[in-house]
């Protein structure tokens, strides 16, 4: 397997890597770099656990990305929005809404919340429905998720002020 | 039993909902910062230096074969692996992946039938993805390359994918232990006749003016907890056995592996990491024998055992398909004459917890509706199929599916309203409830229906989706249920507690109860902090640790509010007593005229300058130092810990009720489901959003059932949807609108008057949604799932009504 010397900021930390061909982003995220909020729920694509934001806004699934073809790129991950010790208005919209339960889909359904956000900041509930598509929960049956990205939204709009 | 009856009556009308400072309040759950960040710890975060990867050798060939012969030496020699296992090289012990069997006495198992015929590798394949040799590698890829290039020669067998194939006289037999491939059926013994129910069915049927009978079958459906298993296990330099695992029964589990491997209790550790969902896929063991297996062949080397989700799928047990019989019989004025029912289950490759789903599918039928007589009889054949266990709502969604359509069918017959029936012959309190052994304790139905009715607008859709013309045609349909709130009078009930209050009368509380994402860590330190009268961030509960819990059963039957919270509110109970035992002394009053203010102060209800700090009297109770001027120690000794062995000796299931309102496009076939409206009887909600989010999560897989959730297999008995890719789940925009409702009717028995609510939201979108179908189609469809091909076919073959 050939290897490849790439450049991966994630979280805002620079890191030199070498990664094989194959790899995806989600291994090299899980297993080089130890950064466990990444999860695995199908490795296909389907689910949406492994989403992760590149370039501030946009998610993809870091399972069906691979590693090298990321040099230079700027990943945040669930962990990563955290900015000094302040959550995301999106992880803390989860928060008060109470939109997790076992929580393994819920790294993957912030980030999606956010990329949606920035994509639509005042999105109709239809809008949020649709932007969460290729994220399953199998808990919640989607209420208080759809519900705290839309509270979200609001509470960005209203500090954009 | 009467005294603890007329205790908790008083506690309830005691204290107003408006004096409760954390019951019935959304606080925020314990668990979910470090979900937001991702910082919780999964099975599969769980890293240890100097770890290697395990992986089993699975058969993809074939679903029934015999391992002629195993050859792992091409395997082995691969650079990285570091041990291959075959059948010999691990414990020849049998065992039973399930815990089932624990929960019932020696000879209860006994006359159950309960077996032991799992091996950790077998040589005997009876489902596709069978395992058969284990290889230990130093990587993931070392391992998957050398299982790859494991030579096995097998004998294909005649592959049986349903109970009459495998029932055959000649067919091949699963284990000798269960001739006739008959893996169970409800045992005379126990239950005479071989059945369930009460009066002359038979008789009966004859004098009822009508009386209806059908076939259905109910779908193999999967779990789809989000966390594949996953887990670490290390053999380490003292001889334990430790394994980092995410069952929902830690504790059993916990017996089970010190069981097969033969080692003390006290040599094997099990520590329940975060769970990423459960739903019954992690009732029992899942891979915890065969990670075990493979660090007892490597002492001082952990090994990570991670399923992807193919293989999760495999081996995890999904809910059991059924062929399911009923036939009813009413009086023209609709009175319930006669109910008889029978379910044929496919078991899959192995028993598991083969004794109770046969059995639990008859309970739920014989504890909803007051039929002059009933009979249930119920049996599990093996067929060469991945194995079935627990799934959310342990054959209640079945028998909604089967016994919901009937009540419709009859209704239809009878030109009675629907709603109005279940209302009238509905169990109330007093009737027997589902095992007919204990009464109901408390009931709310009636008000589950009102209030649901109201919100959807059931008389005015009903009435206007009667005659329908155009090629989208609506239905509204309704349907009713009960569940159960723990495992008594059934099998074993048992929940141990430790509270102790720490040196600044903060409290630890130490229970094995699981949290599997269900909140209810969250809603047992509810229920704590308001027992002792503490801050909310006062109460820590410590779970998951095999060495510091006592005793619980864990997550299964709805159990962990209504026992466990009990269990927690009586040891906390005790150790607030404790606690005011000492501040009356040194207030000089009696304890029931003492309580506590928010930053801890005990204090004399009717003269509150009259107060001493818990915090102190609890730091005296550890430190006691004596004082220098007079030499008397400071304060009571001894630091407070209670600790309680909970058995409860009463049940108070939940009644619930679902309206579910459809579009259905006759000429594809789809059905759009346009709002879901769910109301239950929980007694008292704890945590309402807690409540709600399993309302709303159960609506997703109930609705999953009804219209297109199930495994598929080809003719040979390979799976052929064992992902998310072809596996269909409802997502975000498929859902419709819901309502869900909580009725509070506190129960007499439940800690602060709940009653459960984990299993019940799956159960009743099953059967309104076939009867919204049946109105918006005149159809009724027995064969699960209910997916555009069958809606297709149906309106072929039999028109459709109202045209």
């Amino acid at each position: 397997m050939s290897k490849h010397a790439i450049t991966l900021k994630v979280n805002g930390a620079s890191y030199d890597l070498v990664v094989a061909s194959n790899k995806t982003l989600l291994e090299v995220l899980r297993d080089q770099l130890n950064m466990p909020e990444t999860k695995y729920g199908c490795g296909t694509g389907e689910c949406g656990a492994c989403s992760v934001l590149v370039e501030g806004d946009v998610a993809i699934n870091s399972c069906l990305t691979l590693a090298a073809t990321m040099d230079g790129r700027e990943i945040t991950t669930a962990a990563g929005l955290q900015q000094n010790g302040e959550l995301h208005p999106v992880q803390q919209a989860f928060i008060d809404h109470s939109a997790v339960q076992c929580g393994y889909c819920t790294p993957g359904m912030v980030v999606k919340g956010v990329s949606l956000l920035a994509k639509n900041p005042n999105p109709t509930e239809q809008e949020i429905r649709e932007g969460l598509e290729g994220s399953i929960c199998r808990c919640t049956g989607y209420v208080k998720i759809v519900e705290a990205v839309d509270a979200a939204g609001k509470a960005m709009a209203v500090a954009a002020d | 039993m009467q005294r603890a009856r007329r205790w908790q009556w008083q506690r309830i009308e005691g204290i107003q909902m408006s004096e409760f400072k954390t019951i019935g309040k959304n606080e925020q759950r314990v668990d979910i910062r470090s979900k937001v960040l991702g910082t919780a710890v999964y099975a599969a975060d769980v890293n240890l230096p100097d770890m290697l990867h395990g992986k089993v050798v699975r058969c993809y060939e074939h679903a029934h074969a015999r391992v002629v012969s195993l050859d792992l030496s091409a395997a082995a020699a691969v650079p990285g692996v570091v041990k291959v296992l075959g059948p010999k090289d691990v414990t020849s012990k049998a065992f039973n992946k399930s815990v089932i069997d624990l929960m019932a006495s020696e000879s209860t198992a006994q006359m159950l039938g309960d077996i032991e015929e799992q091996h950790i590798f077998t040589d005997h394949v009876k489902f596709y993805g069978d395992g058969i040799a284990g290889i230990i590698a130093t990587s993931e890829e070392a391992a998957e390359q050398a299982a790859a290039l494991v030579a096995v020669e097998y004998e294909p067998l005649p592959v049986y994918l349903t109970p009459e194939a495998s029932a055959a006289p000649d067919a091949v037999q699963f284990t000798d232990q269960k001739p006739g491939n008959l893996a169970f059926s409800l045992p005379d013994g126990m239950f005479p006749g071989g059945q369930l129910g009460w009066g002359e069915v038979d008789q009966a049927f004859e004098g009822a003016d009508l009386v209806i009978e059908d076939t259905f079958y109910t779908p193999k459906q999967k779990q789809c907890q989000m966390e594949p298993n996953s887990y670490v296990a290390l053999y380490d330099d003292e001889g334990r056995l430790n394994c980092w695992m995410s069952s929902q029964m830690p504790k059993l589990v916990h017996e089970k592996l010190a069981r097969l491997f033969e080692m003390p209790m006290s040599q094997v550790k099990v520590t329940q990491t975060v769970v990423g969902g459960g739903f019954g896929a992690r009732l029992g063991m899942v891979m915890e024998p065969e990670v075990c297996a493979m660090a007892l062949a490597v002492p001082g080397r952990p090994v990570k055992l991670q399923q992807p989700r193919e293989e999760d799928w495999l081996t995890s047990p999904s809910r059991h398909p059924s062929r399911y019989w009923m036939k009813l019989g009413f009086k023209k004025d609709g009175t319930p004459a006669a109910c008889d029912a029978r379910s044929t289950n496919f078991k899959g490759g192995y028993y598991l917890d083969g004794s109770a789903l046969a059995s639990t599918t008859g309970f739920w039928l014989q504890g909803m509706y007051r039929f002059d007589t009933l009979r249930y009889k119920g049996d599990s054949y093996f067929t060469n199929q991945p194995v079935c266990g627990a799934f959310r709502g342990y054959g209640n969604p079945q028998t909604n599916f089967v016994l919901e359509q009937m009540i419709d069918r009859g209704c239809a017959e009878l030109n009675i309203d629907p709603l109005e029936w279940r209302k009238k012959w509905h169990k109330q309190v007093g009737d027997m409830s589902w095992l007919n052994a204990t009464p109901y304790t408390s009931c709310a139905l009636d008000e589950c229906l009102d209030q649901g009715a109201e919100a959807i607008g059931w008389a005015e859709k009903r009435a206007k989706y009667a005659s329908q013309t155009g090629t989208k045609r609506r239905g509204i349909g309704v349907s009713v249920g009960n569940h159960t709130s723990g495992a008594f009078p059934m099998i074993l009930e048992q929940t141990t507690c430790t509270v102790r209050l720490n040196e600044d009368a903060s409290a630890t509380v130490l229970v094995a109860c699981s949290e599997i994402g269900q909140g209810s860590h969250t809603t047992l330190r509810q229920i704590a902090a308001e027992t002792l009268g503490l801050p909310l961030d006062d109460v820590r509960l410590d779970a998951g640790d095999s060495d510091a819990n006592g005793f619980d059963i864990g997550a299964h039957a709805s159990r962990t509010l209504y026992v466990g919270g009990t269990a927690v509110m009586k040891a906390c109970e005790d150790a607030r007593e404790q606690l005011f035992a000492r501040a009356a002394k040194l207030l000089q009053t009696s304890i029931d005229e003492l309580d506590i203010d928010e930053n801890k102060q005990i204090f004399v209800k009717d003269s509150p300058d009259r107060f001493v700090s818990a915090a102190k009297i609890c730091r005296d109770g550890s430190f006691n130092f004596a004082n220098p001027q007079t030499g008397e120690l400071e304060g009571e000794p001894g630091q407070i810990q209670a600790y309680v062995s909970y058995k409860p000796d009463n049940n108070s299931p939940p009644f619930f009720s679902t309206f579910v309102e459809v579009e259905v496009d006759t000429e594809t076939g789809e059905v759009d489901v346009l709002e879901l409206v769910s109301s239950h009887d929980i007694g008292r909600a704890i945590h309402p959003a807690i409540c709600e989010g399993q309302m709303e999560g159960g609506a997703q897989q109930g609705l999953g059932m009804a219209l297109m959730e199930e495994i598929y297999f080809d003719d040979n008995g390979h799976v052929t949807n064992n992902s998310f890719t072809d596996y269909k789940m409802l997502g975000a925009s498929d859902m419709p609108k819901m309502t869900n409702i909580l009725v509070e009717n506190p129960d007499p028995y439940g800690p602060f008057g709940a009653k459960s609510v984990g299993e019940a939201g799956l159960v009743t979108p099953v059967g309104a949604t076939a009867n919204a179908i049946f109105q918006a189609t005149g159809i009724q469809f027995t064969q699960g799932p209910i997916t555009p091909e069958k809606i297709l076919q149906a309106i072929k073959e039999k028109g459709l009504s109202y045209t």
